[in-house]
């Protein structure tokens, strides 16, 4: 950020040699995101050539309701990979977290961006949209999510949803959804969106969708809920290392017996790995090191629609219909009643202390 | 006596092997480059070092430093290249059959050795030397 707008006829492969790096890294990258893209390995060089010529496209980056989870996975990263590149190489015109200005200066840069790059900027987006009320539970700079999504939107070459609450309505659509909160394709029909959910989503898949885009020009392939289909194509289950276990029928029963030992699978335990689109069990977190199931926990689902509301995290998918958070919460409140009435009664039953004699 | 497994990786290995010749073709042929993407399909670990091999070492072994290790192997036949990439964290990105004169990876760039020029000629021109 910051000097970007200075740097706009900068290439990205001078941006590179600026740093010393070469070619071959920017060919190493494009060749890692063929792989990573499912696209034929010979169109390296080509989207290498492309991604060399591409010149800084403009970002603007809303945060609606959320907790800045999804923006710090992207920061997060532990080692200066050509992917952080990519990032450097975006010229990010407002994110209202990371950049330096505020107020009034804010607003003129992100109208100062949306005058210059018309059509053209990518709108990333984090956090759902409260709808109830006009939208009035979530606002900027006296704006509410609502209409700033319905003005700046109109300009936009096309929307990355970022994360489950943009993609899907996450945990703010929880139940009761008290804000009337939803996702981005809930309100926009007339653009081209990508939802990346996840809670938080998978860095590297910004980062090859970023990649495609600048090479290409154009988004990726889509599934038919908006997802990168190279990313979300498959299930968790389907791509889990775990998965041999689950063939065999050796699943874990508890989580420190001798099947979690042995690394079994977590069907048992509440996975929802079979039911869940996303590119944790390949990509993996932290540089490749591990993922949730890796380190013993089953796959809560969070780039699924409804995740919030689709049961318990420890219920098993094969253990007929799941309770539901709502059922939950009334079993809660009904188990908060009964202690009450419990209470009382025990105390009735209690002897009270005599009371000190004068 | 083999295992249904170990059959089982013999196809998927043989099948391989007749694209690797495919390719070969090509490039005989028209001088076409092309690859196969290792990490893309479902192969077990098992299965990636029978290919491995069965391709088997060639003459020529290259490392290349770049944003994390590259290694790029000949195999047994002339053309054909085992290439892995790694990145900065370790972690494999790529791993590709090359089937080529030379992976393209280990040609220098033609913006690279222009600015590697410019840069051995002022080096020169700061240590005292003439321009040539």
């Amino acid at each position: 950020m910051g000097n970007a707008q200075d740097l706009r006829g900068e290439t990205l492969a001078e941006m590179l040699a600026s740093r010393g790096i070469g070619r071959r890294s920017l060919l190493k990258f494009a060749i890692a995101m063929a792989t990573s893209l499912a696209l034929p390995p010979a169109i390296a060089p080509l989207m290498a050539a492309n991604l060399a010529k591409a010149k800084r496209r403009s970002v603007i980056w809303l945060s609606f309701q959320e907790c800045t989870g999804c923006v710090e996975t992207l920061l997060r990263a532990t080692s200066p990979t050509i992917d952080q590149l990519i990032f450097d190489f975006i010229s990010l015109d407002y994110q209202e977290v990371l950049m330096a200005a505020a107020g009034a200066s804010a607003e003129k840069s992100l109208r100062d961006a949306i005058a210059a790059n018309t059509g053209e900027y990518l709108l990333a987006i984090d956090g759902s949209i409260p709808t109830r009320d006009s939208g009035v539970y979530s606002l900027t700079g006296g704006r509410s999510n609502l209409a700033m999504l319905e003005d700046i939107a109109r300009d936009a070459k096309a929307i990355l949803a970022i994360g489950t609450c943009a993609a899907f309505g996450g945990i703010p659509k929880a139940f009761p959804n008290p804000t009337g909160a939803v996702g981005v394709e809930d309100l926009v029909s007339d653009k081209l969106i990508v939802n990346i959910p996840g809670c938080p989503p998978v860095p590297e898949v910004l980062s090859g969708v970023l990649a495609y885009f600048i090479s290409f020009g154009r988004l990726p392939d889509l599934d038919a809920r908006k997802r990168p289909l190279a990313y979300f194509g498959a299930t968790i289950h389907d791509q889990c290392y775990r998965r041999a276990f689950y063939d065999q029928g050796k699943f874990a029963k508890t989580f420190d017996d001798e099947g979690a030992r042995q690394g079994w699978c977590l069907f048992e335990l509440g996975c929802k790995g079979p039911t869940t689109h996303n590119a944790c069990a390949s990509l993996r977190w932290n540089n490749g090191t591990s993922f949730p199931i890796q380190s013993g926990h089953g796959c809560i689902g969070c780039s699924q629609p409804d995740f919030w509301d689709a049961g318990s995290f420890y219920t098993s998918l094969a253990g007929g219909v799941a309770t539901g958070w709502r059922n939950a919460g009334i079993a809660a409140a009904v188990g908060l009643a009964g202690g009450a009435a419990a209470a009382l009664t025990a105390r009735s039953k209690t002897p009270r202390p005599p009371k000190d004699k004068p | 006596m083999k295992t249904l497994e170990s059959r089982g990786h013999d196809g998927v290995v043989d099948a391989l092997l007749v694209e690797v010749a495919d390719l070969l073709a090509r490039l005989i042929e028209t001088h076409e480059e092309g690859a196969i993407d290792l990490l893309g399909l479902p192969l077990s670990p098992e299965c990636v070092a029978e290919l491995d091999r069965r391709l088997g070492v060639g003459e020529v072994e290259i490392k290349i430093d770049a944003s994390g290790l590259s290694q790029i192997r000949e195999t047994g036949f002339s053309g054909v290249w085992w290439t892995q990439h790694v990145d900065e964290a370790g972690r494999v990105i790529a791993r590709l059959i090359e089937v080529a004169m030379a992976p393209r990876m280990v040609l220098a760039d033609v913006e690279d050795i222009k600015r590697g020029r410019q840069k051995l000629l002022a080096a020169r021109k700061n240590a005292g030397g003439s321009a040539p």
